[in-house]
């Protein structure tokens, strides 16, 4: 796979998180761009490439809105993958800057959050849910990770102490960062425990609150990226697969482990190089699959390298071996904005790698590992994506 | 009353947690409703590939293996349990009511003819208490029913469990609790 060299991400911008909001997904979209032309400098006229992902536009696309904002855009694009929208923008947004066929994208994920959309977003995912999964109970894609999280634990002998590590470790980080909607409270081990049932193993703090919000952030060339002034990312390697390990009775892993190797050989770099990781946390036994599949551990050894391992942001915690994880709080913490989830992940990594991350900054953060996941159609996550991006002077 | 707040009031009775009967979801995909209307007359029909025989589900417009056009055809509904979980929230309200009483369990089932499927899981038939009793690689057989929203949905029982007539398919199917709405609760 030809690199991504040359290629710039800056202005990371996260903005407007609520539970509930009388705006729609427009506002949030819009919203999110107006600050990262602030950030940057840059103005609205200058935008000649957009990448939207949300799940409550409605009637809209991107298109109706370049009309919306007034831009006239000659590249755009539109992804509407949940938790692997964020690394599939940024991956496509890269080649357009490659090819020349744009030269300042906007890559934003926003999505309102009217009283009771979640439902009718969960309800009306699509055909297979409407027809097979729906009709059984499925709040959303609760049952059908309760499933796969039944299956892993009976597979691999994890339990809900170990899932506890990651709702904890990244509630902690969450306690250092302001936007998180859940940041104001603390969460101990026994809380988590004393949660009450959802489905199956998964629990209250398994569970992602869903939200309104806005992420987004700029691609360019490098050139261009250094006369913003702006400190900006690189993309080391990137790669995607969906819909893989199609035949496994019940999913234990995703299209990382097809690619992982390949992406740090691309990149020169191993797991042991990477001071952060932003995997996509709908759940947290998701989130332990993507630690095995991206090579931190082997498969199945999740549960013990999250009990050996500390995850918070500064390396506070009593474990031996430190790996700052979701350095936000994660969706878990931060709340779910629609498909601006899948942005989270990349505009937390910018953020770290350029030094701006503000009371949670990781020290010394010069590589980052960001995962997407996401789309539950029936009794799985379809799509998987992962970056290596790395600060500009490392 | 004016006409916006007579839309409210509308609008406000429509909501599920109001009314009185509350039933399981009815809304279907055309092939949904395809598969409803080739599951009435038997136990069990799922979509088969004209081409390579392939067994599909969830329903679909084409042969998941080679693209080829489907029919419906009756199918033995044995397979093992691949996962299975008791639900305690559900976004719909005749579950929630359900919930509020008890967990609502569920299963993913291996179909030996190849598909996987999620089904209503009959606890009774196991002599268990609770989903988890059920365990995984567990034998079993499933059937396709009517709810009380006229949508056919499919339901797992012990592989032990007579299934044979129509009653007997009845019986379990309104012991869990799909024939009748669940009705709003009592009090204030």
């Amino acid at each position: 796979m030809k690199s991504y060299e040359g290629v710039a991400l800056l202005a990371p911008v996260s903005f407007g998180y609520a539970r509930q909001s009388p705006h729609t997904a427009p506002w949030f979209i819009g919203k999110t761009l107006k600050l990262m032309l602030q950030q940057s400098g840059i103005s609205k006229d200058e935008i000649d490439g957009f990448a939207v992902s949300s799940f409550s536009l409605g009637a809209d696309s991107v298109i109706t809105l370049t009309q919306h904002y007034q831009i006239s855009p000659r590249w755009i694009e539109q992804l509407p993958y949940g938790g692997a929208s964020g690394v599939m923008a940024l991956r496509r947004a890269a080649r357009a800057i490659q090819a020349g066929d744009a030269s300042v994208i906007a890559c934003i994920g926003g999505d309102g959050a009217a009283h009771r959309s979640f439902e009718r977003t969960a309800g009306e995912f699509s055909s297979f849910t409407i027809d097979s999964s729906f009709p059984y109970g499925a709040g959303g894609p609760n049952a059908a990770f309760a499933m796969i999280t039944r299956n892993y634990m009976e597979r691999y002998g994890a339990t809900r102490e170990d899932f506890a590590r990651i709702a904890v470790d990244q509630r902690y980080n969450a306690n250092h960062y302001s936007p998180a909607l859940l940041g104001h409270k603390t969460l101990s081990v026994e809380q988590y425990l004393a949660a009450r049932p959802i489905a199956g193993p998964v629990h209250l703090f398994d569970c992602v609150m869903p939200c309104a919000g806005g992420e987004g952030f700029l691609v360019m060339d490098e050139e261009r990226a250094r006369s913003t002034g702006l400190p900006y990312c690189l993309i080391s390697a990137a790669d995607e697969l969906h819909n893989a390990h199609r035949d496994d009775p019940v999913q234990e892993r995703g299209g990382w482990t097809t690619y992982a190797n390949d992406m740090y050989q691309r990149a020169g770099l191993g797991p042991d190089d990477i001071n952060l990781v932003q995997t996509y946390d709908d759940y947290p036994v998701i989130s332990m699959m993507q630690l095995e599949d991206l090579g931190f551990c082997a498969k199945g050894e999740g549960q013990a390298f999250v009990q050996a391992t500390d995850m918070r942001f500064d390396g506070s915690g009593p474990q031996p071996n430190k790996l700052p994880h979701n350095t936000n709080g994660g969706q878990l913490s931060v709340g779910q904005a629609g498909a601006a989830a899948g942005y989270l992940g990349v505009t937390e990594s910018l953020r770290q790698l350029t030094g701006t991350a503000g009371d949670n900054q990781v020290a010394k953060a010069r590589h980052a590992m960001v995962s997407g996941f996401g789309m539950v159609n029936y009794d799985r996550g379809l799509c998987s994506a992962a970056a290596i991006l790395s600060g500009a002077g490392s | 009353m004016t006409t916006s707040s007579k839309m409210q009031s509308r609008m406000k009775l429509n909501r599920p947690s109001v009314r009185h009967k509350a039933r399981p979801p009815k809304q279907r995909t055309p092939i949904g409703e395809a598969f409803t209307a080739a599951n009435l007359p038997c136990a069990l029909s799922l979509q088969h590939c004209a081409d390579c025989g392939a067994a599909q589900y969830p329903p679909r417009e084409l042969c998941h293996a080679c693209l080829g056009d489907l029919v419906w055809r009756e199918t033995a509904g044995n397979g093992v349990i691949s996962s299975r979980v008791d639900l305690h929230h559900s976004l719909w309200e005749f579950f929630k009511r359900h919930t509020a009483q008890q967990p609502w369990p569920i299963a993913s089932i291996a179909l030996d003819c190849g598909p996987t499927v999620l089904a209503h899981l009959d606890l009774t038939s196991f002599g268990a208490d609770s989903a988890d009793a059920v365990t995984a690689g567990t034998a079993v057989q499933v059937f396709s029913h009517s709810d009380c929203s006229q949508q056919v949905v499919l339901i797992a029982v012990s592989a032990h469990e007579a299934i044979g007539t129509a009653d007997q398919r009845r019986e379990i199917t309104a012991r869990l609790g799909l024939l009748e709405p669940a009705l709003k609760p009592g009090g204030i």
